[in-house]
């Protein structure tokens, strides 16, 4: 794997304020065709966003929402079978230990296999990149069949498991280069005050890491709140299903309709928290993504 | 690669004897193992058992609805590769996966020199492109489900209006225009993510060497293609093997948008393994087969595709 | 550190072992589960004694399922709890919980696949309890007959649906049709779907899922039914689909293609919105699943529903819906075998079913309260009766899968340029008879 960083260059985040005095003397003629085109750019990206949300309270035919403007098709939601409510806090269940297991998972990991040298340990670094080059559709069954095995069918705790499996190459990979990219020097000295490497890594590395540590969580929490094909096989009570098998339901309810209005108003509460917890968290993801010697 | 891996040893403190720092370095060992425990446990359980299992499928009789039949080797892996739709959901992928790669890495490297300087704009603009990168790729497929429906969607009428077009617009009718549909899709989605991982890499390039390019007297084009580019090469390594095993995986977008239609033109492998698995043949044994030859071609190709980015930097 | 090792290998084993054991156990149970060997104890009712039930279906037939659900849990001890599941992902699922000995205890199958799943072995042996019914005689054939092996019944009827021509009333008066008449013959069928699109507009003549098995199977097979023809031998074994009558009806399809009478998204339709259009105002005239008799009604006003018919007219009906039965994994049959007793009950038939506008299952049923009301819901009834329902064991591969050599043909003989009828119809007989 040679995309790992060589070495712990460190980091070098750059604010490029020299900006090319030629731009400036060209003057707004030149800049035109600019701001034209990355106008456009932002338009084309968050047209469909937009779109989405007015569509849902937007009066359709065949939804909820036939006459005029308003919160039909989030009525619809909001009392579909169990409830909006239970499906929000399925979902919130699954994606909050999904992120739970995949942190806890990849920052030891991801520290063992930055600062130990053990017996199996590029196997197991590579068995877990591999992860990611498995079909996920044929994986079910047998993961149906895993879980089974050990009583964790038809449970939000078997299921987040499984969806951390699948976030564990990202989130590992991650997690390494930036105990990577953390000078070797900080914990060395913890261990050589006595502390236990535990408490190095609480205390001294954790700190250092956090922007990967939220990058992270951040990815699992998207990847386990927007999941369908892992619930849709491996939970069967209807008060335990995360919030897009519902809106699977809900927008195919009548045979040969889809319920347009249902889907927009579903993608739109799906969309809503990771847009925020996305924008909210810009900055520390850049500065996980920099951090880690990606660059190497 | 395995002195890429290697940790330099802990500093040692002076004064152990050589079975100490032995025993000294067992003990680290078993801390690592330790450390490494979760991530084995979970990748042991929930990966290597069930891809074993996977194994055990492709070469015994398994239909879906009744389990295991029996040893059936050979011939899962003979009906699989005699599927007859299986050479066309090969050309389709790989057709797909050279589109979407080039599309998306071509795309995330212009907009990540696009937003590099830094400016009120460009910020917005960043952000904008990122956006859809928080939706699932399911929700964003629903998404576009409706967009390109013909009959809530808001395309076809604005291209009309626009005089961009003078009939309805199908935008999944045409084996092209299903494939174009989903790849703008794909697009959308994730050109945001590989703007941000090379972003991260153009802002590693030293500023000096590029000085040093244009105190030389190159021009833009000249420093982007000979300098830029080439000390790119690891995160544009990096975004390939993403993107090019993502795209041969392809599943959910199609799955939702198109069915592998129309007349099977946009079928990939991993929905003829869906299909074989779930949807008519109910066969697992035949299904896994196909697993698991995509599953060795896939660790060819990223091994291939690593090989082939390191010496290319040894070079 | 050598106990830490050797606990995690430990582990592992037991995992491991866990594993094959499990799947080696679905294997016995699948392969001796073979046609049911569950022998409830024989009554009419079955037990209520406030078990509680799990019952799966699809998220198409999930009104009707809700409905019948309520109004037993509101009359009996027993407590039914209802799965939905997305109609697409529905054999996923199923095949998932089969493979690992947990399917519900009630589930319900679109009826063309049930002989394949009767087959193998996913439903409880009912034929004795079934006998012990006191209209029994009265029940669905087709049915009766997809979940019987070896005559051996498995499953009972749990929501019929019936396809029927449906019009717009208000544009064929439009149109300057008369809105009392609908199509008799596939060529009346044909001259008003193209009366209706000279409207222009939005509206067109008619509308089919191109590209949707299953949409095809149901409202096509009626018409070579009609005029005669079978569209497989009795085995289900071989297709009859390059007939004469066949080829008619592919013609007045391709014919409305071509003459542009068919609206627009007809050929990518995937099945997902087909009868979207017609509920929208937008189409003429159609073959539509009768159980949105009271949807459309909703919709646009009082519709119009014809038989459908032949090329030189006769009538038929695709009886579709979904069959119901316990599975080979419940622990309850007996409480289970009461909800199905019920469901073939007076109350759920006439005042669940019937007053929802659906069609019933007991023939002995079909005049009651609520269908005499209406006279388009009595005629529905009665082609229900007298309709049919395909039987194959490789039906869903043949023709509902994605990609099947029948929606090929299809799409060969309508949109493209026709010709490979003989060749395309081997290929869904290779398919059926595998």
């Amino acid at each position: 794997m040679t995309m790992t960083a060589p070495a712990p260059t460190p980091a070098r985040p750059r604010l490029r304020q020299v900006r090319a005095p030629r731009a400036r003397l060209a003057g707004i003629a030149l800049r035109t065709p600019y701001w034209v085109l990355t106008g456009a750019l932002a338009i084309v990206f968050i047209f469909p966003l937009v779109w989405a949300g007015v569509a849902s309270v937007a009066p359709q035919p065949g939804s909820s929402q036939v006459d005029g403007w308003g919160f039909g098709n989030y009525v619809t939601l909001m009392e579909y079978q169990a409830g909006l409510p239970r499906y929000l806090l399925n979902s919130t269940l699954v994606s909050g230990l999904t992120v739970l297991f995949t942190l806890t998972a990849s920052v030891l990991g991801g520290y063992a296999f930055s600062r130990f040298r053990f017996p199996g340990r590029d196997v197991l670094f590579l068995l877990t990149l591999a992860i990611l080059m498995v079909p996920y559709a044929t994986l079910l069954i047998p993961l149906y069949v895993m879980l089974n095995a050990v009583g964790l069918q038809n449970t939000l705790v078997g299921l987040s498991l499984v969806l951390t499996v699948f976030q564990l190459p990202f989130a590992t990979f991650m997690m390494r280069i930036s105990f990577d990219a953390v000078p070797r020097e900080l914990d060395e000295a913890a261990l050589v005050d006595g502390c236990s490497s535990f408490r190095a890594l609480r205390t001294v590395l954790l700190p250092a890491v956090k922007p990967g540590v939220i990058t992270v969580g951040l990815f699992a929490f998207l990847a386990a709140w927007n999941d369908f094909v892992a619930p849709l096989i491996l939970i069967s009570d209807s008060d335990k299903i995360p919030l897009p098998l519902a809106v699977a339901n809900l927008r195919a309810q009548v045979m040969g309709i889809v319920d347009y209005g249902a889907t927009e108003a579903g993608v739109v509460v799906m969309a809503l928290p990771c847009v925020v917890l996305f924008l909210l968290l810009q900055r520390h993801y850049v500065r996980g993504f920099m951090s880690g010697a990606l660059k190497g | 690669m395995p002195a890429n891996l290697s940790v330099r040893p802990p500093v040692r403190p002076a004064g152990r004897t050589r079975p100490a720092l032995a025993a000294a370095a067992r003990r680290r060992a078993l801390r690592g193992w330790g450390y490494a425990a979760p991530t084995a446990l979970l990748v042991i359980g929930l990966f290597v058992l069930p891809v074993l299992l996977v194994g055990q499928m492709s070469v015994s009789d398994w239909p879906l609805l009744s389990g295991n039949q029996g040893i059936n080797a050979p011939q899962n892996y003979v009906d699989a590769v005699g599927h007859r739709y299986f050479w066309d959901s090969v050309v389709f992928t790989v057709k797909y996966t050279v589109i979407a790669t080039v599309l998306l890495i071509g795309l995330g490297l212009g907009f990540a020199l696009l937003v590099q300087e830094s400016s009120r704009w460009t910020a917005v603009l960043r952000t904008s492109i990122l956006v859809p990168s928080a939706l699932g790729l399911a929700s964003a497929s629903l998404l576009f489900y409706a967009l390109y429906s013909p009959q809530v969607g808001p395309l076809s009428p604005l291209l009309r209006s626009l005089g961009l077009a003078d009939g309805p617009v199908t935008f999944l009718g045409t084996p092209d225009s299903a494939l174009w549909s989903t790849v703008f899709l794909v697009v959308w989605r994730f050109a945001g993510f590989y703007m941000l991982l090379l972003m991260v890499g153009l802002q590693g390039i030293p500023h000096e060497v590029l000085e040093a390019a244009r105190m030389d007297g190159a021009n833009r084009w000249q420093t982007f293609v000979s300098v830029t580019l080439p000390l790119l090469r690891p995160s544009l390594a990096l975004c390939t093997v993403l993107c090019v095993t993502g795209s041969l995986l392809a599943f959910d977008q199609f799955y939702i948008l198109t069915k592998g239609g129309p007349d099977n033109s946009t079928l990939t492998v991993v929905q003829l393994i869906y299909n074989v698995a779930f949807q008519g043949q109910n066969d697992l044994g035949v299904a896994a087969a196909l697993s698991i030859v995509v599953l060795v071609v896939l660790v060819v190709v990223n091994v291939a595709q690593l090989r082939a980015m390191r010496t290319g930097q040894e070079d | 550190m050598a106990t830490h090792r050797r606990a995690s290998v430990r582990l592992v084993a037991s995992f491991l072992a866990a594993g094959l054991a499990s799947t080696a156990l679905a294997a016995c149970s699948a392969s001796d589960g073979d046609g049911g060997t569950q022998e409830a104890e024989v009554t009419a009712e079955g037990v209520d004694d406030g078990t509680e039930l799990t019952l799966w279906t699809r998220a198409p037939l999930e009104q009707q399922a809700n409905l019948l659900v309520e109004a037993y849990n509101a009359s009996h001890e027993n407590q039914v709890e209802l799965t939905v599941v997305p109609n697409d992902d529905y054999v996923a699922k199923v095949g998932a919980a089969a493979g690992s000995d947990s399917l519900p205890d009630l589930f319900a199958a679109d009826i063309v696949y049930v002989p394949n799943w009767v087959q193998q072995g996913l439903f409880a042996d009912v034929t004795d309890a079934v006998a012990e019914l006191d209209q029994a005689d009265q029940i669905n054939k087709g049915h009766l007959e997809g979940g019987t092996l070896d005559g051996r019944q498995h499953v009972l009827p749990f929501v019929l649906d019936v396809s029927v021509m449906f019009y717009n009333k208000d544009l064929y008066e439009q149109a300057g049709l008369d809105p009392e008449q609908g199509p008799t013959t596939l060529a009346e069928f044909s001259d008003q779907a193209k009366a209706v699109d000279e409207l222009g507009g939005d509206v067109s003549g008619t509308y089919f899922g191109g590209n949707c098995g299953g949409c095809l199977v149901f409202t096509w097979f009626p018409q070579v039914w009609a005029g005669g023809e079978d569209v497989m031998n009795a085995e289900g074994t071989e297709s009859l689909l390059a007939g004469d009558t066949a080829q008619e009806v592919y013609g007045v399809w391709q014919d409305l293609v071509q003459s542009g009478a068919v609206g627009e998204g007809s050929k990518e339709e995937t099945g997902a919105t087909w009868t979207g259009p017609f509920l929208e105002g937008e189409v003429g005239v159609m073959p539509f699943p009768a159980t949105m008799l009271a949807t459309a009604d909703e919709a646009l006003g009082e519709v119009g529903v014809a038989p459908i018919p032949g090329p030189d007219g006769g009538a038929s009906t695709f009886v579709g819906g979904d069959g119901l039965g316990i599975s080979k994994d419940s622990e309850n049959a007996d409480q289970a075998w009461n909800f199905m007793s019920w469901l073939m009950s007076e109350e759920a038939q006439v005042e669940v079913l019937a007053k929802n506008g659906d069609v019933v299952s007991r023939a002995d049923l079909v005049e009651n309260e609520y269908s005499t009301k209406d006279p388009r819901v009595l005629a529905v009834n009665e082609i229900a009766a007298q309709g049919r329902t395909p039987l194959a064991i490789n039906f869903q591969q043949a023709f509902n899968a994605p990609g099947s050599p029948w929606v090929t043909m299809v799409r060969n003989e309508v949109f493209g340029e026709g010709g490979s009828v003989e060749t395309d119809n081997e290929e869904i007989t290779a398919v059926l008879a595998q």
